[in-house]
């Protein structure tokens, strides 16, 4: 490969690579970890097949889990009750990594000029998304092999886990193909990421609703495949040329829209904007309102569309409770409705940490802001650190809190209109959501802190998500102490409508996130910026 | 003289081990076009944003209209505007919002029908959006933003590194008009023909320290004069005399560098050897400036 559109691919791949080793290594060994412990936990937690299957039974029969993680198949098989979570959610995060680095290595490239700079040397035009592609197919490759390693020394059949680690390759393959689409579509790369975000989101909402109600959708999307694969109880190979040839075909129409395009433009040509600022475009706030408008106004849409599509399924679960076994569980758990409670907290409980990723997107903006230099040109006015520090935050905070409304209103919605009773379940929903605040707030706080100590550290803001959500999903599993499980804030929230409102550790964790804003102040007033 | 508008005595600033500012001296005199001076990393732009309070000082005092960076930092701002090296813009902001926003933050009200002139005269298009413009479009944003307000001081961080020579001659007239209302301005540049066509008084920087500041009638008289001559009798040797430099001869052709206090022996030499033609040139800025930067052991303390 010296010469063609190609020329310097293998380079480029090495360079990719030299840039996502730390990233790519600790998300993939993170994954691996956590799959290794599921399996191995799972064995000894349900020691009998009788303790399998009513464990797998309960799964079925708790809609809000089957929204979540999809339902078991087999219930006698114990590699589908131990990858319950792995099957569906972690193929999510297996997708989110294959998108974050496509991105990287070609919009972001493109945006920054660093693409112009590669341009000119002897690279071919083809080359950067061929090499993004090749180096994160053999990233995909390099964390579905061991994942299935891991589960087989978990205790786990060897044929299920091939098939298993084959599926979160092509889950990985198809996030590939959904990032290069994604970079092809704008000249901003935090458009392309927010569509491959929502493609990925849609994906999953497709999923949820596909396992609950209507399931001929299962078979729509990509993250129902990863049931339909049942890895661990007679697996359909077939499905896994699925995901190979969904992955061809994004490629291919990637490529096609790539060669339409000029380098660093988007797929529609940029539009002038207005000559004069409009009169209110005076200060530190108006400035971040009107940075962020796009990113809230996206996001407001996708949680009233993600919160309509739960609240819609939450009445239709009945559906699902057609067994013995079944209706036994939704007994012992208080009838019907304390299903339908059951799974509105657990969507709420999505969407808490939803918001919270929107909170650490703005700091984190804040912290790309003062890298680039625009933070200097604003403290360079008449304005003060107070403002320009206190517009971010305040964004942040009142934005995160603003979608847990919309969210919330929009599952009461939902759930309304499909139930035929709108109008009560404002009352309760609505509430429940907003409860859900406190605990963003403190994420959002940790995030400020880190931006507060240096600007390049608002990275620390995803990582402490990152660390509660996988604390949640399998602290239990590995029987950590309360006090370790007791660090994710989410823990601590009361679990609306079906626990009661909870004074005391809302106002604790308020107070924390205060605490931590001020501390953040006092730091930022202090440092040197830029 | 009324008191300096920016006064910088000792400061220092350390990143870490790194000493960005080792006791530097600056003064800007009201009214004057400042020269500040330095190859890259020498701590100019570390200086300026010293001075804007937007880095802690370590040592040293420095002050803005009699006033401190650090804790009257808003009420600096307010009687300045300022032009980065490298301008970074909102990339989903236009240039003509970016101004507005940029004129409105200092506290002043923008004026439509100076910064349409503005415009026109750097002919920019205000109504592309930041991450379209070239960076010589980006930084002439953050010109008109500057110029479209009568503020007391303009500190300009090599601001024509990227335009072409018309929108120099533009640039320079802009800020004739703003010293002409009695503005000061600290431009800050390694171009020395932009200094030199612009500033009254230079200070130059190596190594986060002054090493040469006065005006540039004074530097020059300290410095070395270039001479070229020819003459008809046996070539005299200037090599004995003190303050003589870089002295070569070329059958009847003599050229050396020459101390302002030596001039006087060798023209008296070289006229008693009959000179024929002569020519002296000044230092230009880009002499001194070489000078100044020179690992100088003599200089070093």
């Amino acid at each position: 490969m010296t010469s063609g559109t190609l020329a310097g691919t293998t380079l480029l791949v090495r360079h990719s690579w030299r840039r996502d080793r730390v990233l790519a290594s600790l998300w993939g060994l993170a994954l691996v970890a956590v799959a290794y412990a599921s399996a191995a936990a799972t064995s000894s937690l349900y020691p009998t097949v009788r303790d399998q299957v009513a464990a797998a039974e309960a799964i079925n029969a708790s809609p809000a889990i089957v929204a979540l993680y999809g339902p078991i198949l087999d219930v006698t098989s114990l590699g589908e009750l131990a990858m319950t979570k792995m099957t569906v959610l972690y193929s999510v995060f297996v997708a989110a990594l294959f998108v974050v680095l496509l991105r990287r290595h070609t919009r972001v490239e493109e945006e920054s000029g660093r693409a112009e700079l590669l341009g000119g040397t002897a690279i071919g035009r083809d080359a950067p998304l061929a090499s993004a592609v090749v180096e994160s197919s053999a990233i995909a490759v390099a964390i579905g092999l061991p994942t299935a390693a891991v589960n087989v020394a978990g205790g786990l059949p060897l044929a299920g886990s091939l098939a298993f680690g084959a599926g979160w390759i092509g889950i990985g393959l198809v996030a590939i193909g959904i990032g290069a689409v994604a970079s092809q579509v704008s000249a901003s790369a935090r458009t392309c990421g927010a569509a491959a975000a929502g493609a990925i989101g849609a994906a999953y909402l497709l999923r949820a609703v596909g396992d609950t109600s209507v399931h001929w959708l299962s078979w729509a999307t990509p993250f129902g495949w990863s049931t339909q694969l049942r890895a661990y109880s007679d697996p359909r190979w077939w499905v896994l040329a699925l995901y190979a040839v969904l992955a061809v075909a994004l490629l291919t129409g990637a490529q096609a829209l790539r060669s339409r395009r000029d380098l660093g433009s988007g797929l529609v040509a940029a539009r002038p904007g207005p000559a004069d600022a409009a009169p209110g475009l005076t200060d530190a706030l108006a400035l971040a309102l009107r940075v962020h408008t796009p990113t809230i106004a996206v996001w407001s849409a996708a949680t009233a569309v993600l919160g309509a599509v739960l609240g819609a399924i939450v009445p239709n679960v009945g559906d699902l409770l057609d067994s013995e076994a079944a209706r036994e569980v939704v007994a012992r758990l208080g009838g019907d409705g304390a299903v339908e409670r059951a799974l509105i907290a657990a969507e709420l409980s999505i969407v808490a940490i939803a918001v919270s990723c929107f909170g650490i997107a703005v700091i984190a903006h804040g912290g790309a802001d003062e890298q680039a230099g625009r933070t200097e040109l604003v403290l360079a006015t008449g304005t003060s650190r107070a403002r320009s520090f206190g517009a971010t935050l305040l964004v942040a905070l009142t934005g995160a809190t603003w979608l847990l409304a919309v969210s919330g209103a929009a599952v009461a919605l939902g759930y309304g209109i499909v139930g035929g009773d709108v109008g009560d379940t404002f009352g309760e929903i609505l509430p429940a959501a907003l409860a859900q605040a406190p605990a963003a707030w403190v994420v959002v706080a940790l995030a400020a802190l880190a931006f507060s100590v240096r600007a390049s550290w608002t990275v620390a803001g995803w990582g402490a998500v990152a660390l509660f959500v996988t604390l949640g999903q399998v602290g239990e599993l590995l029987g950590l102490p309360a006090v370790v499980l007791g660090l994710s804030p989410y823990t601590h929230t009361p679990s609306m409508p079906v626990e009661a409102f909870a004074v005391v550790p809302e106002m604790v964790l308020t107070a924390i996130a205060a605490a931590l804003l001020g501390v953040s102040w006092m730091r930022y007033r202090t440092r040197d910026l830029g | 003289m009324s008191a300096a508008v920016i006064d910088v005595q000792g400061l220092v600033k350390e990143f870490g081990a790194f000493r960005a500012l080792d006791g530097l001296d600056l003064s800007v005199a009201p009214g004057e076009v400042h020269g500040f001076l330095g190859p890259n990393g020498a701590g100019k732009s570390t200086t300026i944003r010293a001075l804007l309070g937007l880095l802690r000082i370590d040592g040293g005092t420095a002050s803005v209209f009699g006033l401190d960076p650090w804790r009257d930092t808003v009420a600096i701002h307010r009687r300045l505007a300022y032009v980065p090296g490298d301008v970074a813009l909102w990339p989903n902001l236009t240039g003509g919002e970016t101004i507005d926003l940029l004129t409105r933050m200092r506290g002043t009200k923008p004026d439509p029908a100076r910064r349409g002139a503005l415009l026109e005269l750097f002919a920019l298009d205000p109504t592309k959006k930041g991450r379209a413009y070239s960076k010589g479009n980006r930084q002439k944003v953050a010109l008109v933003a500057a110029f479209s307000a009568d503020t007391d001081l303009l500190i300009l961080d090599e601001p024509t590194s990227g335009l072409d020579p018309l929108m120099e001659q533009v640039f320079n007239d802009c800020v004739a008009d703003h010293t002409a209302r009695g503005a000061t301005v600290l431009l800050s540049s390694h171009i020395l023909s932009e200094v030199e066509r612009l500033a009254e008084r230079v200070t130059i920087i190596r190594d986060g320290r002054a090493v040469e500041t006065g005006s540039l009638a004074e530097l020059r008289h300290l410095r070395r004069t270039r001479i070229r001559a020819e003459v008809s009798a046996a070539v005299p040797d200037l090599g004995g005399l003190d303050g003589v430099h870089d002295l070569g001869v070329e059958g009847r052709w003599i050229s050396c560098s020459v101390d302002p206090d030596a001039l006087e022996k060798v023209l008296t030499a070289l006229t008693g050897a009959g000179v024929v033609s002569l020519t002296s040139t000044p230092p230009t800025l880009e002499e001194l400036f070489l000078d100044a930067y020179r690992t100088d052991p003599e200089r070093t303390p």
